[in-house]
């Protein structure tokens, strides 16, 4: 084919305005995105300034640089509200999360994606269903359940509904990243004498490391921010996450809006870190999911 | 390779607990062979790889939902040990029968409406231009889709309490309208204070939050768009905004309407930030029907009301599957 990219034009005249259209354009478009940039950005800025503010010049509210800086906020905040014990907790939850989701969700995927047995299609099809199934018509049974079972209140009581509502996006993520692996792998694997376990280990899960970075993100950031059923089943303070956590400091009379920032900056870096590490697998994973 | 050995064994099949009812016998796998191994080995191993997230979702899932459903026709306080029965009272008391409830929930309705219209259209009309625009810059892009993406990353308690605390009275929103010369605009009592513009501030907020996955959704379907397309609506002539207008966006109509599904399932549904922000205030103006569930749920400690929170629960399911329905239909008929 021809190329097309720029008409001939006659005069240079029109050559020179086609070429500062282009260049205004590009100034607007550019203008544009920064403009959106900062209101993506704007509360963290303002929660970054108050956390290294004292409590006099918070209220006093205004400038976003701090006049006097200083990590007291964020120390305090850190030592003499719990936060290590919040921060220790909110990693535990998350971690096991992510782990058994992982463990429970690669192996379906592997199942559904390579293996043939009777019923498949069904169970596929409940796993998405779960998908539509409001949270807030679930939340009070499985608090009665919990209940019943011995493990309210308890981390492990927050790690099972996590996992399990997590089901039908990581099933969906981890069988198209192993239906993307190429058959004559396994069937050599298995001529070779490999048993499915081994097949699953050594051969799908390295393929699909990008597809289990994605699905790890996908439950950490929200296991890590969740609050509403956190809110309804712990009672011990001690139990707490940090959004539950951070709660309690709204809760006072008048909250102290350094330390509420601080805490929330607490709450805020860890996912933020985790997410700019891994983002690079993460939108491809993502990509690949929308287009498979 | 030839053919394998495919119609062996079919009796020895079943070794889970239904019978051997393939649904649609699962399709392709045509040419490949498949050396040795019995089939009744392969869905036996299949059962173990799927058998912890069923047992899971047995016990998590499918018991919780039938539990709710059997809840929403029962009275119950959540203490007494058996439930009152009431077959469809607690449906007739929230739609129209209960003084106390229907007009509550009604009211509640009224204001989750707005958030469906208003927050699904304006996640629309910021992450597809938005989408667009970026798509044309190659430095920087990255950095950028990272900044945009951040909202959903912190999304939760922290930066709703940074919402509040910057829609304050002397918060950063006004001291920022202030500067720029617009202080006509701020608001004396704070954005969440007044009752006009609880509601508006808060829908922009939920839109905010929306954006970033809705942009990346954009991206990914203009990045997959193929370029000859674009290249035969210049040589038709075709500027910028026409291009973007009468081809590029009815190519991404798919994408518009999986962001409009998502986005009005959560309008629908969620209520976290209402919660954490307003907590339905001031004076119910910002209340939405999932508050309203989840205070009769957890906030009514000996008022038998868990039922009426169950049927509150699935009549907002009931109008999510009619709109996801219609949203279907709606995008089967223009494709």
């Amino acid at each position: 084919m021809t190329s097309i990219s720029v008409k001939a034009r006659p005069g240079a005249s029109d050559d020179t305005r086609a070429r500062t259209r282009r260049r205004i354009a590009r100034a607007v478009v550019g203008v544009l995105l920064a403009l959106y940039g900062l209101v993506s950005v704007y509360p963290f800025l303002w929660m970054v300034s108050a956390a290294f503010k004292d409590q006099i010049e918070v209220v006093r509210g205004g400038h976003l640089i701090p006049r006097n800086p200083t990590f007291e906020t964020l120390v305090d905040t850190w030592n003499e509200l719990h936060f290590f014990d919040f921060f220790l907790n909110s990693l535990l939850v998350t971690l096991y999360t992510v782990v058994l989701t992982l463990v429970i969700y690669a192996a379906a995927g592997y199942a559904f994606a390579v293996l043939r047995f009777p019923g498949r299609g069904l169970l596929q099809k409940l796993f998405v269903s779960l998908l539509f199934v409001p949270g807030i018509t679930v939340m009070l049974p499985i608090v009665l359940l919990e209940d019943r079972m011995g493990i309210l209140g308890t981390h492990f009581g927050l790690v099972l509904p996590f996992v399990n509502g997590g089901a039908p996006l990581s099933i969906l993520l981890m069988t198209g990243a192993f239906l993307a692996v190429p058959l004559e792998l396994r069937d050599s694997a298995r001529v070779d004498g490999a048993s499915e376990l081994r097949i699953f280990t050594s051969v799908y899960l390295p393929l699909a490391r990008p597809a289990l970075i994605t699905v790890g993100l996908l439950t950490a950031i929200p296991t890590w921010n969740e609050f509403l059923l956190t809110r309804v089943s712990l009672n011990d303070p001690s139990t707490y996450t940090l959004p539950l956590g951070l709660q309690t400091l709204s809760a006072e009379n008048v909250p102290h809006y350094n330390n509420l920032m601080a805490g929330a900056l607490i709450v805020v870096i860890p996912v933020i870190i985790l997410f700019l590490s891994l983002q690079r697998y993460f939108v491809n994973g993502l990509v690949g999911a929308v287009k498979g | 390779m030839t053919t394998a050995p495919r119609k062996t064994v079919p009796g020895a099949v079943g070794t889970g607990g239904d019978s051997h009812r393939t649904p649609a016998a699962a399709p392709g796998t045509g040419g490949t062979g498949k050396p040795r191994r019995p089939r009744s080995y392969e869905a036996l191993t299949g059962y173990l790889f799927v058998g912890p997230a069923v047992i899971l979702f047995c016990v998590m899932g499918l018991y919780t939902v039938g539990y709710g459903f059997a809840l929403s026709f029962a009275t119950w306080n959540g203490f007494t040990p058996n439930w009152t029965w009431v077959g469809l009272d607690n449906y007739a008391d929230l739609l129209w029968r209960s003084p106390v409830y229907a007009p509550r929930v009604r009211h509640a309705a009224l204001n989750t409406l707005w958030v469906m219209i208003a927050s699904p259209a304006l996640t629309v009309a910021v992450s597809f231009p938005l989408a667009v625009l970026l798509n044309r810059v190659r430095r920087l892009q990255s950095v950028l889709r990272s900044v945009y993406f951040l909202p959903y990353v912190t999304s939760g308690v922290a930066v709703f309490f940074a919402w509040q605390y910057i829609l304050q009275p002397d918060g950063a929103i006004n001291y920022l309208l202030d500067s720029v010369g617009l202080g006509s605009l701020s608001q004396p009592q704070g954005w969440l204070g007044n009752p006009s513009t609880a509601m508006p501030t808060m829908i922009a907020v939920t839109v905010w939050g929306h954006v970033p996955v809705a942009m990346l959704l954009y991206l990914t379907g203009l990045q997959g768009i193929d370029r000859s397309v674009l290249e035969a609506a210049e040589l038709d002539g075709a500027g910028w905004w026409r291009t973007n207008a009468s081809v590029i966006w009815p190519l991404v109509r798919p994408i518009t309407a999986i962001v409009m599904l998502l986005n009005l399932r959560e309008s629908l549904q969620g209520f976290q930030t209402f919660l954490v922000m307003t907590n339905g205030g001031p004076g119910d103006h910002t209340n939405v029907l999932g508050l309203e569930a989840y205070r009769l749920a957890f906030l009514k400690n000996l008022a038998p009301t868990l039922g009426l929170a169950s049927a509150l629960g699935w009549i907002l399911f009931a109008a999510a599957l009619v709109l996801a329905l219609i949203n279907l239909r709606a995008l089967r008929s223009k494709t």
